[in-house]
C-alpha cells in the first residue's frame, strides 16, 4: 500500500483561488488531519518543566553561592578555551582601572558602555581622565535622529562594555538580556567586548540556564525587558575558508570577562 | 512549486565530483576534522547519550501535539507584537516574503544562513522584484558571489580553495590583487558586509528552533551575522519549517547541549540568539516589525507518512560528515538543496519520489548516519522505504524493475533457486579468476566496474549438506 503522499500538497494549493493565502485555520486543520492518522512512532514526552521556576531559581542561587569559587574556576577555564580573556578584580572600585588597562593595551580611544546604573559601577570618570571617551547608552529611547547617531557611534567604537546576566561554567558562555539601557549592539558592533559581572551571575550548566529562562518567563515580562536574549560563547569566528579558524568576522574579535570578587552595586 | 527535477543522471554528477581532485581532498579534510571534533565533544560529555535520547523524545512528543504547539507559538508571537504567516507551498512562502518586502519598500535584504530560504529559492524571487539579497554568512557570501550553491549544510563553501576565494573577491568586489590569506579575506568580507548590515531594510533568517510557550525564535551562528540581521534592519522575517517548534525553554536547553557538539564539536556555538518579536517600547534597537513564516512544503504530509522521523532533523550536518557516499561526491552531486543521507529523505519530502529515483540508492546503508545523528534518526530504514516507493510506483528504471522482480521470484522458490545456482555456476566460468568475478559483459558490467563479485561455489552449502546427511 502506498496511500501516503510524498512531496508538497500542490493539489491543495492550486485548487485555491489564485493569490489567496492559506489561513491559520486551514493550516492547522491540515496539521490536525495528518496527525489524526497516526499515534506517532513511540510513547514520548517533552522535557519536564520545573513547577514554580522563580522559586527554584532562587533556591539554586542560594546553593550556588556556597560553591561559587569552583564554578568561577570552571567558567574561567571554559571561557579561555573559547579564546576569551579572563580578568579578576577585588572590588567594583577596581573596575575602571582594569578597563583603562584593557583600552590602553589596544590603543582604544572610544568606549561605548551600558550606563553605570546597569553596570553597577561608574567607569566614565577614570577612563575620561585617561583620555578615553566613554559614551553611555541612554536608558530612555531618544528620537530617531539621535538613535541613528548612537548607532554610528557604537559602530565606530573600539570597545563595548556591558554587564552579564549569566556566566555559564559548562560552556564559558555569557548570557545578556537586552532591555532599556542594555542595548544589543554594545556587545556586537565594537571589535572588543568587555563584560563586567560578579558571583551572582554564575551558573554551572546549560540545564540551569534552562531553569533561569523558565523563571524569567514566568508571569508577564517586566516593562523594561527587551526582545532579545543573547548567549555569547567566545569571539565571533568562522572557518568558512579552507577550515582556517578566523576571529572577528562580524562580531567582536576579542571578548573579555571582568569578574568582580566583591560584587557590583546592582543588587541592593 | 517544487524544485525542478534534475535531469543529469546522478552517475554523471558523481563522476564529475570524483574527477575534481581539490574537492575530493577538501571533503576528506573537512569531514575527517568534523568527525574528530564531534567525537571529542561527546567524549568529554558523559551525559551526552542520555541527552540525545531526551532530544529525540522531545521531537517525537512535539510532533504528536504539533497543532497545539503551533497554536501556542502563534498566540505568543502575536502577543509580543509579531506577525505569523502560513505557507503551504514554497511558492506561497516566497509570495509572503515578497509582499512584506514590497509593502515596506525594501531595497536590500541581509540574510543569515538559512536552509529554509534556500529550499524555497527566495533569493532569485527577491532579485526579480528589485530587492538585492545579500548572504552574510561568510561561506554563503562566497558562494553567492560565485553564483554557486552550498555544498555542505554547515560549511557551504568547503569546495572552494582560498586562492579561488581571493580571485573571486578581487574580481567581484573590485579589490584587485588580494592575497590567498583567509585572515585578510575574512577582514574584507567584514568591511563589505558591515556596510550592508547598517544600510539594509530587511533582515531575513531561518530558525534553528522556535519555543512555543514563550514565542521565541532561536538562531545559532558563529559569526554574529544572525545578531546583526535580527537587530539592525527595520524589518525581520524568519522563515521556518513547522517541525522546528519545541514546547519550552527547558527543552531548548537540551537541544543546545547537543546541537553544536554534533555540528562543529563546539560546546555551544558562539552566538545563540533568542528573538521575541519586534523591538520593545523601551529598547534602543531592534526591528519595528517581526514576521514568522511557518512553512509546510511537504512536511505536514509526512506526519503520517513514511518520512515522519526525518522531521526530527536539527540540520547539524553530522550525517553528511560520516557518510561514505557524501565524503566521496560532496553536496553538489546530490543536485537538490539538502545533500547527504538526510538530504535524500528531505528531497523526497519536498519534491516527491521521482526526485530520488537514483538518489535513494546513493547510500551503502552502512548506518553511520543513524549513529552520528544527535536525535538518532533511523535514516537507513527510511532510505530502504524510499527505494521500495520508487519501485512500487513504477519510477525505477524498467531494467531494474525486471531484474528485481525476477530475483524476488527466484528467492521465493527453492527449486528455481537451485536451478539458477547450477546455471550460474556454468555461466560464470569464463569470468572467474581466483574465485572472484572481476568483469561481467553488457549491463552486468556496471556492477563489476567498481567492485568484484564472489563466484558461485563449486558446490553450494545445500549440496554439501545433502551429502552429509
Amino acid at each position: 500500500m502506498t496511500s501516503h503522499k510524498l512531496g508538497p500538497d500542490d493539489g491543495a494549493s492550486s485548487s485555491r483561488r489564485a493569490g489567496a493565502r492559506t489561513t491559520k485555520a486551514e493550516f492547522l486543520a491540515r496539521v490536525r488531519g495528518e496527525m489524526a492518522k497516526t499515534p506517532g512512532l513511540f510513547v514520548a514526552a517533552p522535557a519536564e518543566r520545573p513547577a514554580q521556576p522563580r522559586q527554584r531559581l532562587e533556591l539554586l542561587r542560594r546553593e550556588l553561592s556556597e560553591r561559587w569559587p569552583h564554578t568561577l574556576e570552571r567558567f574561567r577555564a571554559e571561557f579561555e578555551h573559547v579564546a576569551g580573556v579572563f580578568h579578576r578584580v577585588p572590588t567594583a572600585a577596581d573596575v575602571p582601572a582594569a578597563l583603562e588597562r584593557i583600552c590602553r593595551e589596544r590603543g582604544a580611544r572610544r568606549v561605548v558602555s551600558w550606563p553605570s546604573e546597569e553596570l553597577g559601577v561608574a567607569i566614565a570618570p577614570v577612563l575620561g581622565a585617561a583620555g578615553i571617551a566613554v559614551e553611555p547608552m541612554p536608558r530612555a529611547v531618544p528620537p530617531d535622529a539621535e538613535r541613528l547617531r548612537i548607532r554610528a557611534a557604537v559602530a565606530e567604537a573600539d570597545v563595548g562594555v556591558t554587564g552579564a546576566d549569566l556566566a555559564v561554567a559548562e560552556t564559558g558562555t555569557l548570557v545578556l538580556v537586552a532591555a532599556a539601557g542594555r542595548p544589543r549592539s554594545t556587545s556586537l558592533l565594537p571589535p572588543c567586548h568587555v563584560a563586567v559581572f560578579d558571583r551572582t551571575a554564575l551558573v554551572e550548566s546549560l540545564e540551569q540556564v534552562g531553569l533561569a529562562l523558565e523563571a524569567w518567563h514566568e508571569g508577564p515580562a517586566p516593562a523594561e525587558r527587551g526582545a532579545v536574549i543573547n548567549f555569547i560563547t567566545g569571539p565571533s569566528r568562522t572557518a568558512d575558508i579552507e577550515l582556517t579558524l578566523t576571529r572577528g568576522v562580524h562580531g567582536p574579535k576579542e571578548i573579555h570577562a571582568l569578574f568582580v570578587d566583591g560584587g557590583l552595586g546592582l543588587h541592593g | 512549486m517544487t524544485e525542478p527535477l534534475i535531469t543529469t543522471p546522478l552517475r554523471e554528477r558523481a563522476a564529475q565530483a570524483l574527477g575534481d581532485r581539490f574537492l575530493h581532498e577538501a571533503l576528506d579534510i573537512a569531514t575527517t576534522r568534523f568527525i574528530a571534533l564531534r567525537r571529542d565533544a561527546f567524549g568529554d560529555f558523559p551525559e551526552g547519550e542520555a541527552l540525545r535520547d531526551r532530544a529525540r523524545a522531545i521531537k517525537e512528543a512535539t510532533l504528536q501535539r504539533l497543532d497545539a504547539h503551533l497554536e501556542t507559538l502563534v498566540a505568543n508571537i502575536e502577543r509580543l507584537g509579531g506577525h505569523v504567516h502560513f505557507a503551504t507551498t514554497a511558492e506561497e512562502a516566497r509570495e509572503i516574503v515578497l509582499d512584506i518586502a514590497r509593502r515596506t519598500g525594501a531595497r536590500m535584504a541581509v540574510k543569515s544562513k538559512s536552509m529554509a530560504t534556500e529550499e524555497i529559492h527566495l533569493n532569485d524571487a527577491l532579485q526579480a522584484i528589485g530587492v538585492t539579497p545579500v548572504e552574510t554568512d561568510l561561506g554563503e557570501y562566497i558562494i553567492q558571489l560565485a553564483h554557486e550553491r552550498p555544498s555542505h549544510i554547515i560549511a557551504p563553501a568547503i569546495h572552494k580553495t582560498k586562492g579561488q576565494v581571493a580571485e573571486l573577491f578581487s574580481r567581484e568586489l573590485r579589490r584587485p590583487g588580494l592575497p590567498a590569506d583567509p585572515e585578510v579575506l575574512t577582514k574584507i568580507a567584514r568591511e563589505e558586509l558591515r556596510e550592508k548590515f547598517l544600510t539594509a531594510d530587511l533582515g531575513i533568517t531561518g530558525a534553528n528552533f522556535a519555543v512555543a510557550d514563550t514565542g521565541t525564535v532561536v538562531l545559532v551562528t558563529n559569526e554574529g551575522n544572525g545578531r546583526m540581521v535580527t537587530s539592525l534592519p527595520r524589518v525581520h522575517v524568519a522563515v521556518m519549517g513547522v517541525e522546528k517548534v519545541i514546547p519550552s525553554m527547558t527543552d531548548l536547553a537540551v537541544f543546545l547541549a547537543i546541537l553544536a557538539k554534533s555540528a562543529t564539536g563546539q560546546k555551544l556555538s558562539v552566538y545563540t540568539t533568542l528573538v521575541q518579536g519586534p523591538r520593545r517600547p523601551g529598547e534602543l534597537e531592534g526591528p519595528d516589525e517581526f514576521h514568522l513564516v511557518l512553512l509546510d512544503n511537504g512536511r505536514v504530509a509526512q506526519l503520517a507518512g513514511p518520512l515522519r522521523e526525518s522531521l526530527y532533523c536539527l540540520r547539524c550536518g553530522a550525517c553528511l560528515n560520516v557518510c561514505p557516499v557524501y565524503r566521496q561526491i560532496g553536496g553538489h552531486a546530490y543536485g537538490y538543496t539538502y545533500p547527504g543521507p538526510i538530504g535524500i529523505l528531505l528531497t523526497a519530502m519536498l519534491n516527491g519520489p521521482a526526485s530520488v529515483r537514483d538518489l535513494s540508492h546513493a547510500s551503502s546503508l552502512c548506518g553511520a548516519c543513524a549513529d552520528a545523528c544527535p536525535v538518532r534518526i533511523d535514516i537507513p530504514r527510511m532510505l530502504i522505504e524510499l527505494r521500495r516507493e520508487v519501485d512500487v510506483r513504477g519510477i525505477a528504471p524498467r531494467s531494474e524493475r525486471i531484474v528485481f522482480k525476477a530475483l524476488a521470484r527466484l528467492l521465493r522458490s527453492p527449486t528455481l533457486y537451485r536451478l539458477a545456482a547450477r546455471i550460474g555456476r556454468a555461466a560464470q566460468r569464463p569470468f572467474v579468476s581466483d574465485g572472484r568475478i572481476r568483469a561481467l559483459p553488457s549491463f552486468f558490467g556496471e556492477w563489476t566496474k567498481t567492485r568484484d563479485l564472489p563466484s558461485i561455489a563449486a558446490r553450494t552449502f545445500q549440496e554439501r549438506w545433502r551429502d552429509l546427511s
